[in-house]
């Protein structure tokens, strides 16, 4: 199964994908997740430190400076610029770079073309898009399973959110759930279950304990496993495997 | 003056931006504010909600084969001012707002009107208007090709793990593709006063603002209407009064030698 996480920048995707990874993984499912983002910041919230994220940074910003030895094959991509994380999730960075090499294994397909054609031996991939809405206008029919939407209960997430659902639905891009994040009463629901009336929408209460962990770079799974959202996000990574 | 925001998706660029273009018009200055993301933000901050005009097509011509410059340029007898006049919204205070246009799904291409957006900011004179530019979330390298026109750039970071990291190499690509006169940090979602310090480690720069975390933005925010207008005596607010007075003192604060000399 392959399911993306987008929406628009700080709604708090790269957490939701990380909470989910390391649930499936602790139920049993071998698990890649895929950071697709050029800024990529998976590894924090995953657990595995601001420096070794940052190394994976350096790996890719090497190869587009010519100082990187490129992967081999399209499965080792994940051997070369990835890193272990707790529960046995393995993270690989595979963000776009300037100058691929096309026809290369290990740059010169874009995330989105990577999704489509490799098969990750698999594995269950949660891959962590780039903000806004650019990976789905290019994503293909057929590329991921299941699409999860984060959304915050700002006029502006919303906005971005709409549009991305557009692009799921005309482009049949997956199954698609909107995950409303950071909800603090009723009003923030009602912004969100409003807005996707027609769609499967799971809210996630705000909490300060992830935000805590975002400022200390831990993984939430770590630093708060029984805090209110991040339970939220466990439950849905059941679900979510389940059929539809 | 001219500035241009950058920092990681949600670092609150737009929020900030906007506001600082509104004081800046209300004290007089011919204020131009710049959105060059494909997604809606300033426009909501500035308090026009979601616009998704775009700089109609024939605002360009494609040069004749074999000619030279670039592959379009502002039509005929069309001056940077003009096309300021005739595709730029009025916006609160004064504020002129000018964007590409915006993506949707189904929605016409936009390289033309992204041609355009561009050859208005080139032939424009280099002190007026003053231009406030919203870029789009992350660290996407060529995104520094759309602020050719700023003088400062302003990279926004909370105090986050995520945000700082995006913060270094937002302060080092700046340095190297944009080379403006200054680069410097504000801190968006501040919540104590250890957080200058943090910041100034992990970046480099020079923290010339820090606005709090507070209610008043979130509740803005969740409206969709500027911090400005919604609570005009937010803690956010004066921080950003703050911040502009600093931002328009021109002081040109040096980018750390290791940034400049350093590469990305």
């Amino acid at each position: 199964m392959k399911l993306a996480v987008v929406g628009k920048g700080g709604v708090g995707k790269t957490t939701t994908a990380a909470v989910l990874a390391r649930t499936l993984a602790r139920g049993g499912t071998k698990v890649v997740a895929l950071d697709c983002d050029t800024n990529p910041n998976l590894g924090i919230s995953l657990g595995i430190g601001d420096d070794e994220t940052e190394r994976l940074i350096g790996l890719r910003q090497s190869l587009d400076d010519g100082d990187q030895q490129h992967a081999p094959s399209w499965d080792s991509l994940v051997d070369v610029f990835g890193s272990d994380a707790p529960d046995g999730v393995r993270l690989a960075v595979v963000s776009a770079i300037e100058k691929p090499e096309p026809g290369c294994p290990c740059c010169g397909l874009s995330p989105e073309q990577l999704l489509r054609t490799v098969a990750f031996d698999q594995r269950t991939v949660i891959a962590d898009f780039e903000a806004g809405t650019g990976t789905l206008t290019r994503l293909e029919e057929g590329a991921v399973d299941v699409v999860v939407l984060v959304v915050v209960p700002t006029a502006k997430s919303v906005e971005v959110a709409r549009r991305a659902a557009e692009l799921v639905a005309e482009k049949r891009l997956g199954r698609l759930v909107i995950l409303g994040n950071q909800v603090r009463d009723d009003v923030d629901r009602a912004l969100i279950t409003d807005a996707f009336s027609e769609a499967d929408v799971v809210c996630v209460p705000h909490d300060e304990r992830i935000a805590e962990a975002d400022r200390q770079g831990l993984a939430p799974l770590d630093l708060a496993p029984d805090a209110e959202g991040v339970r939220a996000i466990a439950t849905l990574a059941g679900r979510l495997t389940a059929p539809a | 003056m001219r500035v241009a925001f950058v920092g990681k998706g949600g670092a609150g660029k737009s929020a900030i931006a906007g506001v600082v273009a509104r004081l800046l018009a209300r004290q007089g200055e011919d204020v131009l504010a710049v959105d060059s993301d494909p997604l809606p933000g300033l426009s909501i901050s500035l308090g026009l909600g979601v616009v998704d005009a775009a700089i109609p097509s024939d605002a360009v011509e494609e040069k004749a084969e074999g000619e030279p410059g670039p592959r379009f340029r502002l039509r005929q007898g069309l001056t940077a001012f003009d096309a300021l006049r005739d595709y730029a919204l009025p916006a609160p205070d004064g504020v002129r707002f000018l964007q590409f246009g915006k993506t949707r799904a189904s929605g016409a291409p936009l390289m033309r009107s992204q041609w355009a957006f561009r050859q208005i900011l080139d032939g424009l004179p280099p002190e007026t208007p003053t231009i406030i530019g919203d870029l789009p979330g992350g660290t996407r390298q060529p995104f520094f090709g759309w602020a050719g026109y700023a003088d400062t750039v302003v990279v926004v970071t909370p105090p986050t793990s995520a945000g700082l990291l995006s913060a270094r190499r937002l302060a080092k690509l700046a340095a190297t593709d944009a080379a403006p006169n200054r680069i410097v940090a504000v801190i968006s979602q501040a919540r104590d006063d250890g957080d200058t310090e943090r910041v100034r480690r992990r970046t480099g720069l020079d923290v010339v603002g820090s606005v709090p975390w507070d209610e008043h933005v979130l509740a803005a925010e969740r409206e969709g209407r500027s911090v400005l207008d919604a609570a005009p005596d937010a803690p956010a607010v004066t921080a950003i009064v703050t911040l502009t007075e600093r931002l328009a003192a021109r002081q040109t604060t040096p980018v750390l030698a290791e940034l400049q000399g350093g590469g990305r």
